[in-house]
Order: structure tokens, then sequence, then C-alpha cells
């Protein structure tokens, strides 16, 4: 650790910088600005209060829509783990070429801009859109489907845009994961629903894990879908934030939500942390 | 070392690329949606030689905020309803207008010009005005019916309904409904309007300010409220869809042209204004928007279809029964507050 | 089993592959409101290549991605070597605010830089924008780059020492080029994830730079601008080549 050594002192000195300028200060200014109060005409005055905290915690509201945001990236989750799940298990047990390619295919939807997917969406949930025409041709319906502007419209975007975030922690898992297990517990006369519970399912735990969390935590943020697909008639916590800020012009509020946003994250992602280490003491 | 060295360049070039500005002269004009053909600005710039970059906002709270955000180097050009105009001014926010420099505000209807909100015309110029009514989609709904705002109350317009999203307009209904005026600044009225309009949200299926004729073009809902203009368009393609002016009352509005503090082309902005003033220009609008415009002449180079249109032109009988939107000042808070609630309950 | 797994796979290729498909089908498609098919065209692709504002957006989004990634990758690419060859006083810090960026939803970076840029004085544009978009790109680098330093043999940084070689040296010759797979994969992912950021860019950007993304926003918000099916459709095949190009060059130069 020659102290004197150029090149890794502009290194250290670079990447410390930016971190701080750019990664730490501005998280530092949204904690003081929740605990400042609000001005209508010059944004914030400087004025210690914990009015914005009192008020995220005492009026019903916001209360809900953290509930709701809440419920609906855990639906997302578990919707995108369900269906995702098997996808991640199929492609592991394909040879590589059929492996590459079906990886390929899923990963070309994620490169497109998600604004397009999303409006994508619209066009195919609408009352007149592709997904009533063909019901209604195919008999299976009679009156077309009212999709667009339900929740059912913003869950179908959402798992649209986030099952890639799911498989592939799953799928990297997945992969790694010894075969030769599974088949020995079928040797042994296990049936596929125990070698799941007792075999796979432990064994895939990290990625299943790490696949929620990549899900969970952008769904929680993600208020764009909702309010194109959802008619921005529920409101979410990134609705909540975002009006703060430019409607309503309540900074502290809209740091104070944000800062509750980050410590619950924290929170989950510590957890997250413990049951992984926890889980990966108690393997052999 | 090469290749780092190569990618050093290609990155020198590409930000030289981004920095280096057209010669061309701006401005920035920052409208809201569905507002200005892009005929007319193509017709500004080829007679000016001004090229106009366009930014557009669905709610003048939006707008406000962003404007607020930028000191200087900002828009030339914003277009506020008149009670933001009013608070703006206050603020310090706006420039004052240079009328030499606005040769074409001869053309404008006196009866749009030094209202409370803006006496002198010190700081805006009305573009169009226009008025908040009722849309019905005639092949669900008989157009009977619908008469007037109590009738959005209706329980099977449960989630069938859309409503702006413009806290003034949503609380305008329920104020004309109750009997107050539309821009009370009394509290116990506005909390009055307030419980109304918590009944209301279980038939409201989306708010939407960006382009409220889009759903009931697409079958999504079939009532709701709407701006006359959207209704108009609507109507063009989709005959079914019918605009109604609700006896209580509809709100009227006046969107102006002001320009901000922070403007960076002040001689542009001034002429872009007065261009948009010139008859023919004005006319292009209306035909586009199906807004009333303020520009007299205008209004003679019409088609008799167009300007015979009671859902463009009310009738003075309609003026009269509803109510010029007007700014509330420190009450607007309280509104706030109640939006707020109305929006985030449930 | 093997019914089940067709069945499956073609299920979720359909639910992935249809909403993207009606957009390229109706770009082409003469009806404007793609309800129902009235013709090829082409006419969309001029018209949106005559939308001027449209294109400027497209260029400032293109720019500021290309940009991004760069500098993302060049600043990410020390930061792992810094992190994971360095033991320095905030290092842990470091890692920290990096996983913090990485795992905060877009709104909350976005109102933290816009409350950066506020207090600091810098106006909102185009600087304002690219040092938002180099800082959430840079976890994302650090985390690929990392995961390919991890791979690599200490020994032959060892007998590099010994050989006499200084630490520029050892960087430049040895480090760099063995990271060129993850230098391509970070700088490609950091150009994807500039080009999609919506809500970053709403906030930190000004009347002088538009972007993309905020473009499409209003545009589709406004509704049905065939145009922007023209766009989309492009926006498609672009991801597409970006897929295929990736795909190519990672695949060549595997480290025997």
């Amino acid at each position: 650790m020659k102290i004197a050594d150029n090149t890794r002192f502009c290194i250290i000195l670079l990447i410390s910088g930016w971190f701080i300028l750019f990664g730490v200060t501005p998280l530092l200014l949204l904690v003081i600005t929740s605990f400042l109060t609000m001005d209508p005409a010059n944004l914030v005055k400087f004025s210690f209060t914990l009015k914005a905290y009192s008020q995220l915690f005492i009026e019903p509201g916001y209360i809900i829509i953290f509930t709701r945001s809440v419920k609906l990236a855990l639906t997302t989750t578990l919707l995108c783990l369900g269906l995702g799940y098997p996808f991640a298990w199929y492609t592991a047990r394909m040879t590589p070429k059929w492996r590459t390619s079906a990886l390929i295919l899923l990963m070309i939807p994620f490169w497109t801009n998600s604004l397009v997917r999303t409006y994508a969406m619209r066009m195919v949930l609408g009352t007149h859109g592709i997904l009533n025409k063909i019901l209604l041709s195919a008999g299976l319906i009679h009156t077309p489907l009212k999709i667009m502007y339900t929740d059912y419209a913003v869950l179908a975007g959402l798992f649209y845009l986030m099952l890639p975030f799911m498989v592939l922690p799953l799928y990297a898992t997945v992969e790694k994961l010894n075969f030769q297990l599974v088949e020995a517990a079928r040797d042994l006369g296990a049936g596929a629903f125990s070698t799941f519970t007792k075999i796979i399912f432990p064994l895939t735990l990290p990625g299943i894990m790490a696949g929620c969390i990549m899900v969970f935590v952008p769904t929680m943020g993600l208020y764009y879908v909702a309010s194109l697909l959802g008619g921005a008639r529920q409101l979410l916590v990134g609705n909540l934030i975002q009006q703060q800020f430019l409607n309503a012009g309540n900074w502290p509020l809209g740091s104070a939500t944000s800062i509750i946003l980050i410590i619950f994250m924290a929170v989950m992602l510590i957890g997250y942390g413990l049951l992984l280490r926890r889980f990966s003491r108690g393997r052999e | 070392m090469k290749p780092l060295f190569k990618a050093l360049i290609i990155l020198a070039v590409v930000l030289l690329a981004a920095i280096q500005t057209q010669a061309a002269e701006k401005i920035y004009v920052y409208n809201w949606t569905e507002y200005l053909p892009e005929s007319v600005l193509a017709q500004f710039t080829k007679e000016t030689g001004i090229q106009v970059v366009y930014a557009t906002y669905d709610s003048n709270e939006t707008m406000y905020a962003k404007l607020k955000l930028i000191k200087k180097d900002g828009y030339d050009v914003v277009v506020p309803s008149t009670y933001f105009v009013s608070k703006m001014g206050r603020e310090g926010m706006l420039m004052k207008l240079d009328q030499a420099l606005l040769p074409n505000m001869k053309h404008l209807d006196p009866e749009l010009l030094n209202k409370d909100y803006d006496p002198d015309n010190n700081y805006s110029i009305p573009y169009m005005w226009g008025s908040t009514g009722i849309a019905v989609n005639t092949d669900e709904i008989p157009k009977a019916q619908i008469t007037s705002w109590k009738d959005l109350w209706k329980p099977e317009f449960k989630g069938k309904l859309l409503l702006q999203d413009d806290l003034r307009e949503v609380f305008h209904m329920a104020l004309r409904i109750k009997g107050f005026s539309g821009n009370t600044t009394d509290p116990k009225e506005i909390e009055q309007a307030y419980l109304l309009l918590k009944d209301l949200m279980p038939n409201v299926l989306l708010f939407n300010s960006d382009s409220p004729r889009l759903p009931f073009l697409a079958g999504e809902v079939s009532i709701g409220m709407i701006w006359n203009g959207e209704a108009w368009m609507a109507q063009e393609e989709n005959p079914a869809i019918q605009y109604v002016y609700p006896e209580e009352g509809a709100s009227f509005w006046v969107d102006s042209f002001v320009i901000p503090k922070g403007a960076r082309n002040p001689k542009g902005a001034h002429a872009f204004i007065n261009f948009m003033m010139t008859p023919e220009v004005a006319k292009a609008c209306v035909e586009e928007y199906g807004y009333p415009t303020p520009v007299k002449p205008a209004i003679a180079l019409l088609d008799s279809n167009i300007s015979g249109s009671r859902t463009i032109f009310p009738a003075a009988k309609v003026i009269q029964q509803g109510e010029f939107q007007n700014d509330v000042g420190q009450a607007i808070e309280i509104y706030q507050k109640y939006w707020e609630k109305l929006r985030t309950g449930d | 089993m093997n019914m089940l797994r067709l069945f499956y796979f073609a299920g979720i290729f359909f639910y992935l592959y249809l909403p993207i498909s009606v957009l390229i089908v109706n770009a082409f498609n003469l009806n404007k409101y793609g309800m129902k098919w009235d013709g090829f065209t082409f006419k969309w692709f001029t018209a949106m290549l005559e939308n001027h504002s449209l294109m400027e957006a497209a260029r400032h989004s293109m720019v500021i991605a290309v940009c991004a990634a760069t500098l993302a990758t060049m600043i990410g690419a020390l930061a792992a070597i810094g992190l994971n060859r360095y033991r320095f006083f905030g290092r842990k810090l470091i890692q920290g605010t990096s996983m913090t960026l990485m795992m905060a939803p877009d709104i909350i970076l976005a109102i933290a830089f816009l409350v950066l840029f506020v207090t600091l004085g810098i106006g909102l544009g185009f600087w304002s924008l690219l040092f938002s978009h180099i800082t959430f790109c840079l976890p994302f680098a650090i985390i690929t780059i990392t995961g390919r330093l991890q791979d690599f043999d200490p020994n032959i940084l060892d007998a590099a020492r010994d050989l006499g070689a200084s630490e520029k040296n050892i960087l430049t010759r040895v480090i760099l080029p063995m990271m060129r797979p993850a230098l391509i994969s970070s700088w490609l992912l950091a150009f994807t994830l500039s080009l999609d950021d919506v809500i970053i860019s709403s906030f930190v950007t000004g009347p002088s730079y538009d972007v993309l993304p905020l473009k499409i926003f209003s545009m589709v918000k406004v509704g049905v601008k065939p145009e922007v099916n023209a766009l989309a459709a492009l926006l498609v095949l672009l991801s597409l080549a970006l897929v295929i190009v990736s795909q190519l060059m990672l695949k060549e130069k595997k480290i025997a």
C-alpha cells in the first residue's frame, strides 16, 4: 500500500469524489429537506420541523397509498415468481443451444424501451384492442372485457416489464443446481411435490429471494405504468412523491415520503441478507 | 492505452456534437397538450426564421412547479389559465408585456381584455377560451337524460366516469350543484363540495387531462367531464359523442400567453404572441381544436358549420348561466387539502 | 411433460411478443387507430422523421446514452478495480452508497438529484442530465465488472508485479484488456438503462434538453399518434440489434 503510488491515489480520489458528490450528498440533502418547512413561494424555509413526518403518519390517506403500493408490488412479485420459475427451470434443463435462444428471446423485449412496451400494452388491452378481438372472434366472450384503467391492466403491464428481472436471478441459481440430487430423490421414491419442496425450493432459495427483491423494489417506484394503464385513479407511492414535488410543491413532504420508502426498502434488504446468511449456514 | 485513447476521442466528438448549438434563433414554448397545431409553428418559423422548441404540460400546477425550478434560461412563452396568471403575476414570475410589440392586439375581443385577473393586460394576452361541461356517448346513454352536473352522480354510472385531473374544475361542479360560486373562498362551502365529491368517487373510472376524448373514442367511458374543444374533436371522429352544458352552469376559462421572467428571448416571444393573434392563425387553431378564439376577425373567416357550432361558440345565455374561473388567493390551499384527500383516499 | 412445457413457453412468448408485434404491424398500417388493417404504408415513418422535435429529442437521448454509458463504464471500471484491489478508508461507505443507488426506486433518485442541483445552483439541462445518468448507471457497471474481476486469477497479477510492472501498467496492460467482455456488457447495459429512463429524466432535465422517453411519454398520453408506432417499431429493431451485437461481441475471446 504505497501511499506515494499516484495511479492508486487518483483512482481512489475519483471514485470517492464522484460517489460523495453525486451519491451521498443528494441522499443527505433529501434527509435534510424532509425536516424543513414548506414555503409556497421559495420551495423551502429553513425551519426545522417534524411536520412532514407527522403528516404522513397521521393522515390515513397516505398510509392507504403506501399499503396499496406494497400490495401491488407484492402481487406483481408473486405473479412473476409463479410464472417465471417454470421458465428458469425449463431453460436450465435445456441443451445449451436452446438455452441461449430461450434467454435471448426473453431479453429482446427487455431491451425495448419500457414506455413503448407499456403503450403497446394499452393497444392490446383496450376495449377495441387485440385481446378482446381475439377472444370475441374465438367466441370465448360475448361482450368486450373492460380491462383498461383497472388494477388488472396495471398488473398485466408490470408483469410484462418485470418478468426478466425475476427469471434471470432465478435462472442463475437453478442452472447451478445439482440435478443429480433431484434424480436421487426421485429414485428414492419422492413424489414431484416433495421433491420440489424439500430439495429444489430450498436449494434455489437464494435465486428466488434475489428475483423477488429485483422485482419488488423497482415496482414500488414504477408509477408511470400505473398512471398510463390505471387511469391515475389509484395513487401509488411514486405518484405521491412526484405530485408533492411537481404539483403541490411540498418538498418536505415528498422528501419525507421518500425517506420512509428508503427505510422500508433497507429493512427488507437487511432481512433478505439475514435470511440468506441464516439459510446458507444451515446448509451442509 | 490505445483503446482508452480511442474511447476518449469518440467521447469528445460526441460531446462536441451535443454542445454545438444551432445557429438559428429559437424560442421555447411551453403549452397545454393538444393546443397548438404543428402547421402553425412551421408557419411561424417560415415567416420569422425563429425555430420553436415545443414542450407540453397537462395541468397548471405542473407548469407552475417547473417554472419555479428554472430561474434563468427557461421558457419564453407559457400558457397559464386565468387564476394562475394572477398568482404568477403576484409572485413576480412574469415579465411585463411590451404592447408596442403587439400590434395585433387590435384584433382581440374587448370583452376578454382588461379582466380582473390581469387589469390592463400587463402580463397576459388571451390565446383561447372555452368551457368545461359534460360529454356523453349517445350510443350508450340517451342525451335527453343528461342535463345537469348532478347526473354524473347516478349510481348506474359506477366505474364509468371520466373526470379532469384539475381540482378547480372538479370542485366547480360540486360547488355549483350546492348553489355556491365556483370561485368561493369560504371554507365551509368548499368542505360541503368535498363531501359531495366523496360520494362521486366510486363512479370515477379514471382521471385524465392529457386528452380526455381518447377514453371516449376507445369506448372505455361513455360519460364524463370534458373541455368543449375535446368534445368537438371527439365528435368529428364519432358523431355519437355529444357535449352538454349543464344547467347549474359550465365553468368557463381563458388561457393566456405570458412571458416568464427567466425567458431567454423576450423579443422572439413577443413576435410569437403577436403572430398568434393574426386572424388566419387563430382560424387554424379553432379549426384544429374546437376552442373559441378571442381574435374577432378570425370568426368571420370560419366555415359556417364551425362558427355555428354551439359546442365551440356557446350562446350568450349559456355563458351567463356559467361562471368564469377566477383566482381564489390563499383559499387554494383549502381546495388542495380536500383534493388530496379525494385522490389519496379509497 | 413435454406438452406442458411447450404450452407454457408458447404462452409466455405469446404474452411477451404480442404487444410489440401489434406495434410493429401498426407502424405499417394505413389505419390511424390500428383497429383494422387498411393497407401497407411507410408514411408514418416519414412523418416521424419530419417531426423535428421528436428527432431532436431522439438525438439528445442518443448523445446522453452514449456519453453516460462510456463515462459510467470508465468510472465504473476504475471503481471496481479500486474497490477490489485497494483497501482504503471509506471503502465500505462507497460500496454501501453504490448498493443504495442501485436499489433505490427511480423516483427517489430523481428527487434527490433535483434537490442536489437546485441546492448547487446547477441549471437543469444537459449537464444535470448527464451527471444523473452516469450516477445511476454506475452501480450496474461496477457489479458487472466486479463479477469479471473476481473470476480473474490473482497469480497473473502477482507475476506482473514480480516482473517489475508499475501499478499503471498492471492496470492498462493486464487488467483492462482482460475485462473487455465485462466492459462491453457494462456499456450496453448502461446504454439501455440511460435510453430507457423516464422518471429521473423528467425531473432533472430542462427545456433546452428534451429527451426521447419524455417525448414519447407526452405523445403516448395524448394517445394515438401513428408516428409513435413507427418510432416504437424502430426502437424494437434497435434493441434486437443491440442483443445480437452483444451476443457476438461476448462470444469471441473466451480466456482459456
